[in-house]
């Protein structure tokens, strides 16, 4: 019986592991390592954080899902990669450290014929000085991160009722940032919420970002056609911005946080200092603390990873000028091209370079929205990754794999911008393909009929609808598998 | 650079029209139909585990 151990349970590590089992069945034993006992609808810890959501309601524990499914889980921390072995065994295998408090210390070898590396971002809050949690600004990274976010909205909320005028900076912490989306929705649900307060007039809310331009999104905006004309996600963006009297920072570097105050670069050199009473700003991510060690046990961790800790796959990681980046550069199979028993899907994988153009300040501090590949993306390529298997067990070494490039691939985003049944709206975004392909969609790079933009009351019902159709996927309830990832 | 708050300044606003549009619970209904058709088409577009690398 084959072995496929999978590296996370988010949305690409747990995606992967239901296909695996529906698909093998009991020709296969699937082990799922993953530090977190539960899984978390992370696009909803947005309304966790401005108190709409409890976490429970965005969580729920794996380990039944998994006893239900026959797939073995250890609530643990993957440490090392062994893809060769060592002396004693010839299976390449993962040193894990148990995150369970029942077995809290035990340390355990599990080996492997096929590796799924789905273990998502370390998110490096210690990038910026002061940033995080553990510094002066909070997060709705993770639901527990959200709850804090919530609370200390809570209490700005209430100072600004005593009328005390507050200045809210939401955004991102760092040059290299992705996930600007999740910044921009945290700032239309919390100007929602101040207005649902009553105190919107007293709030001055800040959006800081290392966007070039608004819309950006870190996919280098879109183009949408709407009533006969093209238009840009930059003016679109920039029309809610104004519409919601909402002031904005781009092409922003955080160069530290202080009690009170973001210190900032900006794109032409220009330094600043936003002062605030409340500030939400998203940590830039790198890869998890995964080490490599061949048969020998010297480190090979160079070899298989980036230096941005992400792991290499089958991607042209050549240096070259960005008008020189085509989309055939972006990854089809997520194999690793050093071992090809080892993928690695979601944001677990380098990309090969940025979507967005990136920029370099007078001083070379690099102001570069790193790629987004999460949600959608994310659970394709988990699925892919399972398919990708499937062919090497049947077919052997030399089978043909299926492609799921992001230069082939679509995604949705609804960003909400405020919650509510009849008072929520949210602006619904699709593009084709994630990466531009210039050479197959001249001029915007993606195809126009599947690329737009709306916003209204239908993208929050929009989004709510996605919140419990994939918490009710992920809990692998009847017909999971027929919705789409 | 530009100041963003100039540059957003001169974004075109929405008409009362168009705003009321966007909370009208009938259009909506229409708009949250055709968006997830939209959606559902390049859905399928991208999932083609069929085709080979």
């Amino acid at each position: 019986m084959k072995k496929i151990v999978i590296l996370g349970a988010g949305i690409a590590g747990h995606t992967a592991a239901l296909h695996a089992k529906r698909i093998l069945g009991k020709s296969v034993e699937v082990i799922v390592i993953s530090p977190n006992s539960k899984w978390n609808w992370i696009p909803s810890n947005i309304w966790v954080g401005v108190g709409k959501m409890q976490p429970d309601q965005v969580t729920f524990p794996l380990a039944p899902i998994y006893k239900r499914k026959g797939i073995t889980f250890h609530q643990a921390l993957a440490k090392n990669i062994h893809p060769e072995g060592d002396t004693t065994t010839a299976n390449g295998y993962v040193e894990i450290s148990f995150t369970d408090p029942t077995r809290s210390g035990e340390v355990a070898k599990i080996e492997y014929d096929f590796l799924v590396n789905a273990t998502g971002p370390k998110l490096n809050f210690a990038a910026t000085e002061g940033l995080g949690p553990d510094g002066h600004t909070v997060s709705v990274c993770t639901s527990g991160h959200a709850v804090e976010a919530a609370s200390a909205l809570t209490e700005i909320i209430a100072k600004l009722k005593t009328g005390a005028r507050q200045r809210l900076a939401i955004g991102v912490g760092h040059g290299t940032c992705t996930c600007e989306g999740a910044a921009f929705e945290y700032t239309f649900n919390v100007e929602h919420e101040l207005r649902a307060a009553g105190v919107r007039d007293f709030a001055d809310i800040y959006y800081i970002t290392n966007e070039y331009e608004l819309g950006d999104f870190g996919v280098g905006g879109m183009v949408f056609t709407q009533s006969g004309f093209e238009t840009t996600s930059k003016l679109w963006t920039e029309s809610l911005f104004r519409e919601r009297g909402i002031h904005a920072i781009l092409g922003a570097h955080v160069e530290k946080v202080t009690p009170g105050e973001i210190h900032y670069e900006q794109v032409d050199g220009a330094k600043g200092i936003l002062s605030f009473d409340f500030a939400m700003l998203l940590p830039p991510f790198r890869g998890v603390d995964l080490k490599a060690f061949d048969k020998t046990g010297a480190d090979i961790s160079e070899k298989i990873f980036a230096p941005s800790g992400f792991m290499k796959v089958d991607a042209d990681y050549t240096a070259k000028p960005f008008e020189d980046w085509r989309a055939e550069d972006w990854p089809k199979t997520y194999c690793n091209p050093s071992y090809p028993n080892i993928f690695a899907v979601g944001i677990a994988f380098a990309p090969p370079h940025q979507i967005s153009r990136p920029r370099k300040s007078p001083n070379g501090t690099l102001i570069a929205p790193s790629p987004p590949r999460t949600g959608m993306p994310s659970g394709i390529m988990g699925k892919h990754a399972i398919l990708s298997i499937k062919e090497l067990i049947t077919k052997g070494p030399n089978a043909v794999l299926p492609s799921a490039s992001m230069a082939d691939m679509g995604a949705a985003c609804v960003a909400s911008a405020g919650s509510g049944l009849r008072e929520g709206s949210a602006a619904a975004m699709t593009m084709y393909p994630i990466v531009p392909d210039y050479i197959k969609y001249p001029g915007s790079g993606r195809s126009a009929p599947d690329t737009f933009g709306e916003i209204g009351l239908s993208g929050h019902w929009i989004k709510l609808l996605l919140h419990y159709m994939f918490i009710y996927k992920a809990k692998a309830r009847l017909g999971w598998s027929l919705i789409p990832e | 650079m530009n100041s963003a708050d100039d540059v957003i300044a001169q974004a075109p606003l929405p008409t009362p029209a168009t705003l009321k549009a966007r909370k009208n619970l009938f259009f909506q209904f229409w708009r949250f139909v055709v968006i997830n058709l939209r959606m559902i088409k390049m859905i399928r577009k991208g999932h083609h585990p069929m085709e080979r690398h």
